[in-house]
């Protein structure tokens, strides 16, 4: 139905400006023979090749064809701000920093750091308010964050909670969770 | 089609002029539903084009403006008639127009999907903008080369096996409730739309299955007349083929059919877990 | 009859010269450059290369449970016993010394297959096989020496929960 109200579309515009070859045409094709679907190209020339000639020319062809893109024009909210990624994102700084901070700990007495637990406490004490909210937050919104996601990651391994509706929602519930979390974290700890 | 029809042999019996033609295009309006007297509700369609006959050109967004009014529903509807109209160079794949051959998958305004299903949304401003399927090489325009994909399928042998015939000598029986799992499983048309939606697949379609094909591996693993379920878990065990799926699930958010293949990977991990 | 009607009229629209049409032109003023993807990516893809014809299978590669079945089904039990291991020191205040020291355990294998699965995803082996053994071979090494340094806070200060809790309050 579509390619027929494709055609009469174009028998539409035609008919606004006609011409002589539209007319002479179909005239033509229905009074002396019937009319073919195959479409003919004067002009065109073809030439025989081999499977193999035809294997390297598409190896050829292939090598040239570009990506079509992908992060760039996908739905953000699935891709850089999808709860997987925002998981491992969270996952690797909280990770990350353990390991940075297990590495300096060890170099420090070489290197003349204090990084024993009750310098940290001193050191964290000195802070003015708002810097001690700014780092609390800054650890407690990737923790609150990777806890719950993680924990709906193993409930999704049970092969539970994956109907369409339930998986936006929950990706909803998880973000309003982990800032409540890291909020409670902050504020009440 | 009557209308037009005898339209059409009068052109052909009566001599041919210009004249004759009015009443062909008087039917072809009435004919369609969609036609009609209001100011015309223009929507612009920013398309992919790449051409493989100037392959050095980078692939560039060209524009074009449809008026709602005149044009289908769909997406699909729009396009054919861009390239009727507009620019027959433009192209992209196209056959049923109802969601059953896959042929039209590309993606929509960031998301993966049919274009014969997608409707054009109505009321925004926005223009609408189509890409081919992300993270595959493209043929031309709209057209991704899915021959990975394919041999992809072929390699987790999608067909029955089995060694011992069946007990009647005539078919392979199944209980109700067992033909009740391949529900949700055989409806899958291999569209793509899944698998190129997924991250993991984008950086590892080499060697990661991606999600339609284990949809279709776990439609084979749950079927209770294959008898060649060890092998096929074989085959997936290892640290690409399967486990590369981190249940990100852009492919249960984007399969135009409605089917659940991040389900259907994590209930394949779970039957492998112990 | 109806297909004969259309399928002329197809041929028409086919027929119709591209470059003699106005609105073409129109649009191709209207085209723009694609700048979205990024110039310099990190590990663009390849060129398209397709192993065999069309018709051979995509290759299978053998099974090996420890990378596949084993490693997943013990990175979620890992997962799991950590929620225990990190809610039962906001229930009782702290940790004692072997349970700290089973959740930093815990959290050290945690952080490990994480960093690992980053790894295999994003450096392919078939791919750039030197950089992929030697990020593997580097995290193995951080993991060891993190662990060393959680054995030497575990012994010589006060435990993880402990100086977390400490610092939190501080």
């Amino acid at each position: 139905m579509i390619a027929q109200r494709a055609g009469t579309t174009a028998l539409r515009r035609l008919a606004g400006h006609p011409n002589a070859f539209f007319t002479a045409n179909v005239a033509k094709f229905g009074v002396a023979k019937p009319l073919s679907t195959s479409q003919a190209r004067p002009g065109v020339q073809t030439e025989k090749i081999s499977n193999s000639e035809a294997a390297s020319l598409l190896a050829a062809q292939r090598l040239r064809r570009p990506v079509s893109p992908h992060l760039a024009i996908y739905d953000k909210g699935q891709t850089w701000f999808g709860n997987s990624i925002l998981t491992r994102f969270t996952g690797g700084v909280l990770s990350g920093s353990l390991y940075a901070f297990a590495a300096a700990y060890l170099a420090a007495p070489y290197l003349g750091w204090h990084l024993e637990s009750a310098s940290l406490v001193a050191a964290f004490g000195a802070l003015p308010v708002a810097a001690k909210v700014g780092l609390k937050t800054l650890a407690a919104w990737p923790f609150a964050f990777h806890v719950v996601s993680g924990t709906r990651y193993l409930i999704y391994d049970l092969g539970i909670g994956f109907a369409r509706k339930t998986v936006i929602k929950t990706e909803w519930y998880i973000l309003g969770t982990s800032i409540v979390g890291a909020l409670g974290l902050v504020l009440f700890l | 089609m009557a209308a037009l029809r005898s339209s059409a042999s009068r052109l052909v019996v009566g001599a041919a002029s210009r004249p004759t033609l009015r009443p062909v295009a008087a039917a072809a309006a009435r004919g369609m539903a969609t036609v009609s007297d209001d100011k015309p509700r223009l929507k612009t369609f920013q398309i992919y084009r790449w051409n493989p006959e100037t392959p050095t050109e980078k692939p560039r967004m060209q524009s074009y403006t449809l008026d709602l009014n005149k044009t289908g529903p769909m997406v699909l509807d729009a396009l054919i008639r861009i390239k009727n109209e507009q620019d027959p160079t433009l192209t992209f794949r196209r056959s049923c127009r109802e969601g059953i051959c896959g042929s039209c998958a590309m993606n929509i305004n960031g998301t993966n999907t049919l274009a014969c299903l997608c409707r054009i949304p109505k009321d925004d401003g926005a223009d609408m903008k189509i890409y081919p399927l992300p993270h595959t090489y493209v043929v031309k325009d709209l057209v991704p080369d899915l021959t990975h994909f394919y041999k992809q399928y072929k390699s987790i042998k999608p067909y029955l096996q089995r060694d011992t015939p069946a007990p009647d000598g005539k078919e392979y029986r199944q209980t109700r409730e067992d033909r009740k799992k391949l529900d949700g499983l055989y409806e899958c048309i291999l569209c793509a739309c899944c698998s190129t939606s997924c991250p993991s697949y984008w950086w590892n379609s080499e060697e990661y299955l991606g999600p339609a094909i284990l949809l279709q591996s776990y439609r084979w693993l749950v079927d209770s007349r294959d008898e060649k379920t060890a092998e096929r878990k074989d085959a997936l065990n290892n640290s690409m083929s399967l486990y590369r799926c981190h249940t990100i699930l852009n492919c249960t958010r984007t399969c135009p059919k409605g089917l659940n293949p991040g389900k259907a990977i994590s209930e394949i991990k779970k039957s492998m877990a112990f | 009859m109806a297909s004969i009607a259309r399928s002329s009229l197809l041929r028409q629209v086919a027929a119709a010269r591209p470059a003699s049409s106005p609105s073409l032109i129109a649009n191709a003023a209207r085209a723009a450059a694609f700048h979205t993807t990024a110039k310099r990516s990190l590990l663009p893809p390849l060129p398209q290369k397709i192993e065999g014809t069309v018709n051979d299978a995509a290759r299978v590669p053998p099974p090996s449970p420890s990378h596949g079945s084993y490693h997943w089904t013990f990175d979620r039990l890992v997962a799991a016993s950590l929620v225990p291991l990190t809610v039962a020191p906001f229930a009782a205040g702290s940790l004692n010394p072997t349970l700290d020291a089973l959740l930093c355990a815990t959290i050290l294998i945690h952080s490990h297959t994480g960093f690992q699965n980053i790894i295999v995803d994003y450096v392919p082996q078939y791919r750039t096989p030197r950089a992929r053994k030697a990020l593997i071979w580097g995290l193995n090494a951080a993991t060891a020496i993190v662990g060393l340094a959680l054995y030497e806070f575990e012994t010589n200060d006060v435990g993880v929960t402990e100086a977390i809790k400490r610092v939190w309050k501080a």
